[in-house]
């Protein structure tokens, strides 16, 4: 077997041997079969022969469940045959209540084109009437009318429904018969973006509620560490979890795959992921490798076809780089190479992970851990999808989270500890969907707060007085002078939005601390994965001008963070540590950025910009007096030290809460407040909160633990980017202290004997700052 | 878990947000291509006029009473209550030529299924001249007998479908089946909102014909709580004696907009009724003619009406609001007059185009 041979020659060859830190072997595992309770009518049943499908034990349980009237939510691998496991039922329900219809949210078109094709076939071969459509931004207007009075099944998207939903009276036939939601790839919806989601899912079942249904949800999420929470938080539901995965696979070898193993790194990740790529296509694997951006693709593709070319033109012409931006006949031929077997090694960025079907493959390799545990899996699972033998590596960067999982391989392989966030209340997205909700349908004092929670009550009369909402005698009713929905971002929070113009044509919006962070004048900013200088940033009409460009060098801004305590609402004790969670201003002040070529300053230049203050939850700790004690016993820096604390547990926030490091952000102190004594603070980069801080005070031991094995295990004698350097820090990474940090992570996950120390007096509900 | 305290700020950050969103779009005076290319933009010179014109409004409505400015009545309803305003206007009705209306259409062929203007020729040629003549037919005998049938017997609504089916919906046939109903079945409607979609009515004016006169109706929210009570009233003059609806962009606007909102507080759709939009006879009939077919724009070069302190349609939420937030009720004036000329320009041009298709000679 070939991918014998790529795993011998990776653990023999003595370049590629050191590198390999671990291999990891998942056993072959045959297919479990189920039985369903009652079984499928003659059409179904037929349609399955047609097809040769036998049902997995989990599609079974799921079709059960759901036969039952429960929600549910599905969590098996990507392909354990999830869609059929909903579809089946969907289609029993259309066909035993001929009035019943169904409504499919996808995130991405060619999910739902995706969708549409099975359902027309599975329509079409069972005379089950569905009439299934698109119902998106797309769809003619010519047609919407009749999609909406004939069309059982309707697949869109959360952005046309948010402008749907003010049509309801349009829409009656189908929302006072919508039995059955289907959700598919819902771990999509999770922090700022998902909250808004779950705000607009409570408004549409609001209005099925006043046309009298009340329909069931099925989920279809990867692996998450809290599925049940997660749904429910998502739908206001509760929810039962099918995760025993029946679905067979072949033998799975996953190596990851350390450039950095001496602390040094002498090549790139890009460059060892391109000769790992060369060896395997050598090896007549057919391989599919992922990087994090559109460039780099390009140049692995650039790169390896020159090696590959040394050995023969037409090893050359089997590697090609693959990217949302082609045109869909280049990637239809791509796609029947790879079929075909012409093509051995495609490049391509992580838009890949969207359903676009291009069979199974040998191998796949991962430039750089993708963010989440989630995506991981599912690009790794793009190898030995028919059951073959298979191979996965992952090629680690420098960074923090990748070095982690490179000397901690089993963290990497146990069951997933990522959180996938919602909060339904955060007062700024709550109001929002107030006011789409109000424009739908008045408001009512007393049937509505359960849809909206607890915030209800106190945001309407703020609502009002700012000429918003009116109190009638019907309930609250929408006078706002613009058209609510159009007023409501789903992906962001209210504020002032900043438009970045290039040439005049808009590129992007960005609210206004990412236009402060990422679009200050001079910066270089990046966009679909072109480069751009800005050259003018307009406070006034909130406008970025920005052209085209193409430099070796990047820009980093500097900033200053000011906090105070609003509010602290919990404290607990952590290995005689004050641990605290509540509610914080902060004020950043963007004062300057540095412009840096590799790792080398080639400048700094000033920012004038006004400061940006913003409400939003927190996590704190008070490091016990024993550890300041010995820190300075040692003649180590106290403020270092925290420093290093703050970034190693910022860096490792993703292992547990899944976010992006923009959501969150942290100051140290050694010595804060009237008491002057040294905290470390994180937290949500929104104004408001959206559930990060919140959820990771609840999981503070583990984030602490992984934490200190981070610095602790880290090759190098005084920090680095792998372990307490941040790319994001706003200090210039200054002052910094590794053995302080591991002296303070240490006594944050291993129960000492502390001193006693009184809890302070100022806690509850004041500030002391 | 806890949830943050609402920040005082959340209601000045959306209004912040809304602030920014206009529906409509201020174009350099002049630009032709600009206002007939959307409806929705209004020239700079109006929209500074407009806002002074706000400015002295309530600089010289300050402190003056509701009752002193307006001499409504309050009508109530079950859905609670709210102001109408009424007043009278002679207008001149043009009389309807039946007879011809009716030899016209008994001499259209094409109404029966299967007849195209060539075969309608070819029939012709062969002698078949009416309806009545094609009964002779043997192959179009079935058809024409349902085609007579619902002239005979149908009411003015199936008649102008039957039509409507077989021509343009702008036809002057289908126009003159407004013919088919007495001048009081008429209710011209006209609403002013507070958007484009899904924001509260503010305003609506109906005219009836009363007397030879044509008497407006409007309804006005003194505040968002009456358009319950407003909605009721305004429908109910749909539901009469063989009623017949007469709107400018009604269609695609009034009409849905009300239905939306009977919705919104879970009321019924209004009853369906014979619509005469006018919008779209006047496109028909002055297509080639005037760059623009805005009402206002025909109403000056139709029937020589030129207003004095109008305020452009877009910007009327933003008087309302004014008058909203600060109860000053200076800003209510001009859109009050603006509905009103709007019927009544409506009710002119109508009768117009009908006279001038089916008018007694
Ligand atoms: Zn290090
Ligand atoms: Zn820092």
């Amino acid at each position: 077997m070939a991918v014998a041979d790529v795993i011998r020659l990776l653990c023999t060859n003595p370049v590629y041997r050191n590198r390999v830190v671990h291999v990891e072997i998942s056993e072959p595992e045959p297919p479990r079969f189920g039985t369903l309770a009652v079984p499928l009518d003659d059409t179904l049943e037929s349609y399955l022969d047609q097809h040769r499908i036998r049902l997995y034990s989990h599609q079974c349980e799921a079709i059960n469940r759901i036969r039952t009237g429960k929600n549910v939510i599905l969590t098996t691998s990507t392909a354990s045959g999830k869609t059929l496991a909903f579809n089946i039922p969907v289609f029993e329900k259309l066909k035993s209540d001929p009035e019943a219809r169904a409504l499919y949210l996808y995130p991405t078109k060619a999910l739902s084109n995706d969708q549409l094709f099975t359902l027309v076939q599975m329509a079409q071969f069972t005379g089950i009437s569905a009439r299934p459509a698109i119902y998106d931004g797309d769809t003619p207007q010519s047609k919407r009318a009749a999609i909406r009075e004939n069309s059982r099944v309707i697949i869109s998207n959360p952005h046309e429904l948010h402008q749907v939903l003010s049509w309801h009276a349009k829409w009656r036939p189908f929302f006072s018969n919508l039995r059955l939601i289907v959700i598919d790839e819902a771990h999509r919806y999770r922090g700022v973006f998902g909250s808004h989601i779950a705000l607009l899912l409570r408004r549409l079942v609001r209005l099925c509620h006043f046309y009298g249904s009340s329909p069931q949800f099925i989920l279809s999420t990867a692996t998450l560490a809290n599925p049940l929470e997660f749904a429910g938080k998502l739908t206001g539901q509760p929810f039962e979890l099918v995760d025993d995965d029946g679905s067979p696979h072949g033998r799975k070898h996953f190596i990851l795959y350390n450039p950095f193993y001496d602390g040094i790194g002498e090549r790139s990740t890009y460059q060892e992921t391109k000769d790992l790529l060369v060896s395997c296509v050598k090896d007549n694997l057919q391989v599919l490798c992922f990087t994090g951006s559109r460039k780099m693709a390009e140049l692995v593709t650039l790169w390896a076809r020159e090696d590959a070319r040394r050995i023969s033109a037409r090893l050359a012409e089997s590697i090609s780089a693959y990217r949302a931006g082609y045109l869909p006949e280049e990637r239809r031929l791509i796609e029947r190479q790879l079929k075909e077997g012409t093509m051995k090694g495609v490049v391509s960025t992580n838009a890949l992970e969207l359903g676009i079907d291009i069979g199974s493959l040998d191998a796949v390799i991962i430039a750089g851990y993708p963010g989440t545990m989630m995506s991981t899996r599912q690009q790794a699972g793009r190898a030995g999808r028919k059951g073959g033998e298979s191979l996965a590596i992952l090629v680690a960067m420098a960074n923090p989270l990748d070095q982690y999982f490179m000397n901690h391989p089993h963290h990497f392989f146990s069951c997933s500890h990522e959180h996938a966030i919602i909060d339904t209340g955060n007062p700024y997205i709550v109001s929002g969907h107030l006011l789409c909700a109000a424009a739908e349908l008045p408001l009512h004092d007393d049937r509505d707060q359960e849809y909206f929670g607890e915030s209800f009550y106190e945001i309407l009369p703020e609502l009002e007085s700012s000429d918003l909402l009116r109190k009638t005698s019907r309930g609250w009713v929408y006078s706002g002078r613009g058209r609510a929905a159009d007023a409501v971002r789903l992906d962001g929070i209210p504020g002032s939005t900043f438009r970045i113009l290039c040439h005049g044509r808009l590129l992007e919006t960005m609210d206004r601390a990412q236009a402060y962070r990422e679009a200050h004048k001079g910066a270089i900013m990046l966009h679909q994965g072109e480069m751009y200088v800005v050259n003018e940033m307009d406070l006034e009409t909130h406008t970025v001008r920005v052209t085209e460009t193409d430099v070796d060098y990047y820009t980093q801004p500097l900033k200053k963070v000011d906090l105070t305590i609003i509010e602290t609402s919990e404290t607990r004790m952590i290995n005689g540590v004050r641990c605290f969670f509540g509610d914080v201003e902060v004020t950043e002040q963007y004062t300057g950025y540095k412009i840096k070529r590799k790792d080398t300053i080639i400048g700094v230049e000033l920012l004038v910009l006004p400061p940006l203050t913003f409400r939003t939850k927190a996590f704190w700790f008070i490091p016990a007096p024993d550890t300041e004690q010995r820190i300075e016993h040692l003649q180590l820096d106290l403020a270092g030290g925290l420093h290093g604390a703050e970034h190693a547990i910022i860096g490792l926030m993703p292992l547990h809460v899944m976010c992006d490091r923009w959501d969150i952000g942290g100051l140290s102190s050694p010595a804060f407040g009237e008491n002057c004594e040294p905290m470390v603070f994180v937290y949500d980069g929104y104004e408001g909160g959206i559930g990060l801080a919140e959820k990771a005070y609840e999981l503070l031991p583990a984030l602490f633990s992984s934490a200190h094995e981070l610095v602790r295990d880290c090759r190098c004698d005084e920090g680095c980017p792998s372990c307490i350097y941040s790319p994001k820090c706003g200090n210039d990474n200054q002052p910094l202290d590794k053995e302080a940090a591991v002296l303070i992570l240490r006594d944050l996950c291993t129960f000492t004997e502390k001193s006693e120390c009184p809890v302070l007096s100022g806690e509850s509900g004041q500030a002391f700052l | 878990m806890s949830a943050t305290h609402a920040p005082a700020r959340i209601g000045a950050l959306w209004q912040q947000r809304m602030e920014t969103m206009r529906e409509y779009e201020v174009v350099r005076d002049g630009n032709v291509f600009g206002s007939s290319f959307s409806n929705n933009v209004v020239f700079s010179s109006d929209y500074e006029k407009a806002h002074n014109q706000l400015d002295a409004l309530v600089e010289k409505y300050r402190n003056v009473p509701f009752d002193t400015v307006f001499s409504g009545t309050e009508v109530f309803n079950e859905r609670g209550v709210c102001y109408c305003l009424k007043c009278r206007q002679s207008i001149k009705i043009p009389l309807f030529d039946l007879d011809r209306f009716r030899s016209d259409i008994m001499g259209d062929l094409t109404l029966v299924h299967g007849i195209g203007p060539g075969k309608e020729a070819w029939l012709r040629a062969k002698g078949y001249r009416t309806l009545q003549d094609l009964m002779q037919h043997p192959k179009f005998r079935s058809y024409t007998h349902d085609v007579l049938t619902c002239l005979y017997d149908g009411n003015s609504a199936e008649i102008m479908n039957l039509i409507g089916c077989r021509h343009a919906k702008s036809h002057p046939y289908v126009l003159g089946t407004a013919g088919l109903h007495e001048p009081e079945n008429y209710v011209f409607l006209d609403i002013e909102t507070l958007g484009l979609f899904s924001r509260p009515v503010i305003l609506f004016g109906v005219g009836m014909i009363e007397d030879g006169y044509l008497a407006v109706h409007q309804y006005l929210l003194r505040d968002i709580d009456e358009e319950q009570a407003a909605l009721m009233a305004t429908i109910d003059h749909m539901s009469g004696d063989r009623p017949a609806l007469v709107t400018f962009n009604g269609k695609s606007f009034d009409l849905p907009y009300l239905s939306d909102r009977l919705a919104y507080y879970g009321m019924g759709p209004p009853t369906k009724i014979p619509h005469f939009d006018v919008l779209h006879f006047s496109r028909r009939r002055w297509k080639n003619f005037f760059p623009s077919l805005r009402l206002a724009a025909l109403e000056t070069e139709i029937l020589g009406i030129h207003r004095k302190d109008d305020i452009p349609g877009q910007m009327v939420p933003e008087f309302y609001e004014t008058y909203l937030r600060t109860e000053n009720c200076g800003p209510l004036v001009p859109i009050i007059e603006h509905n009103k000329q709007d019927v009544v320009s409506l009710a002119l041009l109508f009768f117009h185009l009908l006279g001038e298709s089916y008018g007694c000679r």
